[in-house]
């Protein structure tokens, strides 16, 4: 098959022209610059990825596909015990939920009492995973909900039990969800037993950020809860983010090293929850 | 001009599935699984058949493999046809290689591409090296006969209809 037609003869193809290879030089190099510079082409990021969606759907397939073979397969016994489990929890969470409301209208009747106003309530809005990019530097996953839905830039994205991370990539039909375990990416944090507030970066491994901005003498302790401080407009106030696992002193140096281990389980996200402000306005750049 | 068509086709096909390939979510163990399919299948193509193939394919899958990807728009479209120019001006000698010295060129391509793809980070500055990166390059040299066998086969079905 290989010697076959003009193939081995044509030493002039223009397409593999020289002139060819520095033009794609200076327009990738042109669309590099313009993408992580100032976001100027997100537009065009964004129609670009309405057109690759069905390939990410089509990438994550098998796996669905296994879990759902996987979930026929399981036995009826299991499913019994299972949904028994399940409702048990559903009439716990149900009772606290009742506590809330009246924590909430009491909450509500003293800051009137203040008269100061209230934080703005939170919209939500449930979503599945498409698909989950699993590089090494790249914490990164997209969700089913896109501008169309109103999901806007910047909200966060959190699961049953935590914080996970927040859009920084919106499309038409999807939207792109940094983790907060991505190396690029920090989240203000303050520590829930006393309120000292601090910045907790990504290191790139999934049960893993660190603090390196609390000085030594701090007041912190291993099991300590990390709470969102709401600082920095992104993230709304109090939602639990990390538990600290471990904290070293390193001799003369100023700041502590802190990890903590993310409580929403970020090796298998299933459904989340996009947590909108109402009130912020739309002036997202 | 039916049959240019078909190839056209082809090419688009396993180009658009070595695509898929490559962002199929794997457990961390077995990201060293991630062979860069793409840079594979671009060439052989370029190797192999150049006259159905060209700068700009490679420019435009690069560009579908950046967004899928979620990477920095245009880092692997520069990569890409960076070694498909390469394997281009070097294709005849490679084709004439034998088969063991031919996986020897196949990797030191894979390992151009790799290697603008840690320029480009390291000037972002975001340079991660993975163990499992480059053992991903090292199987995508290995596999390289069984995955040349299986495309020719494949062509020459096309071919012969």
């Amino acid at each position: 098959m290989p010697f076959t037609e003009k193939n081995t003869i044509d030493r002039s193809n223009p397409n593999f022209s020289g002139l060819r290879i520095i033009l794609i030089f200076i327009i990738s190099l042109g669309m590099m610059y313009l993408d992580f510079q100032g976001n100027y082409i997100n537009k065009l990021r964004s129609y670009l990825s309405l057109t690759v969606l069905p390939l990410q759907i089509a990438a994550n397939t098998p796996k669905k596909l296994i879990n759902n073979f996987k979930n026929r397969l399981s036995d009826r016994e299991t499913i019994l015990t299972e949904n028994q489990q399940l409702k048990k929890e559903n009439i716990q969470l149900r009772s606290k939920v009742q506590q809330t409301y009246k924590l909430e209208s009491e909450n509500k009747r003293l800051f009137e009492l203040l008269k100061a106003k209230p934080d703005d309530e939170e919209k939500f809005i449930f979503a599945d995973i498409i698909s989950i990019n699993q590089d090494n530097n790249k914490h990164q996953i997209i969700i089913n909900k896109g501008s169309i839905d109103g999901i806007q830039l910047g909200a966060a994205i959190a699961d049953s039990s935590g914080i996970i991370g927040h859009i920084f990539r919106d499309q038409l039909l999807a939207s792109e969800v940094l983790l907060i375990t991505d190396p690029e990416h920090g989240i203000p944090i303050e520590i829930a037993r006393n309120g000292f507030r601090a910045i907790a970066i990504g290191t790139g491994s999934y049960d893993e950020i660190i603090l390196n901005d609390l000085p030594n003498n701090s007041d912190i302790q291993i099991n300590d809860v990390l709470i969102t401080s709401g600082l920095g407009g992104r993230y709304p106030e109090g939602y639990p983010v990390a538990i600290v696992s471990d904290i070293e002193m390193i001799q003369g140096e100023p700041y502590l090293k802190i990890e903590a281990r993310p409580i929403a389980n970020l090796k298998n996200i299933n459904e989340v929850l996009v947590i909108q402000n109402n009130k912020k306005d739309h002036q997202n750049e | 001009m039916s049959n240019q068509l078909s190839k056209f086709f082809f090419v688009w096909l396993i180009l658009i599935f070595s695509s898929i390939l490559s962002i199929i979510p794997l457990s961390e163990n077995l990201s060293f699984l991630k062979i860069p399919w793409v840079a594979l299948s671009l060439l052989f193509f370029t190797i192999m058949t150049p006259s159905i193939i060209g700068l700009f394919s490679a420019f435009l899958i690069g560009l579908i493999l950046d967004i899928l990807q979620g990477g920095i728009l245009g880092e692997s479209s520069l990569a890409l046809s960076f070694m498909t120019y390469v394997a281009y001006r070097f294709r005849l000698q490679i084709r004439v290689f034998p088969i063991w010295q031919m996986m020897f060129a196949v990797l030191i391509l894979l390992l151009i591409n790799e290697m603008m793809h840690l320029w480009i980070d390291g000037i972002i500055g975001k340079i991660v090296i993975s163990q499992s990166k480059i053992i991903s390059v090292l199987l995508g040299s290995l596999i390289w006969p069984l995955f040349m066998g299986l495309l020719e086969s494949l062509q020459s079905k096309i071919n012969s209809r």
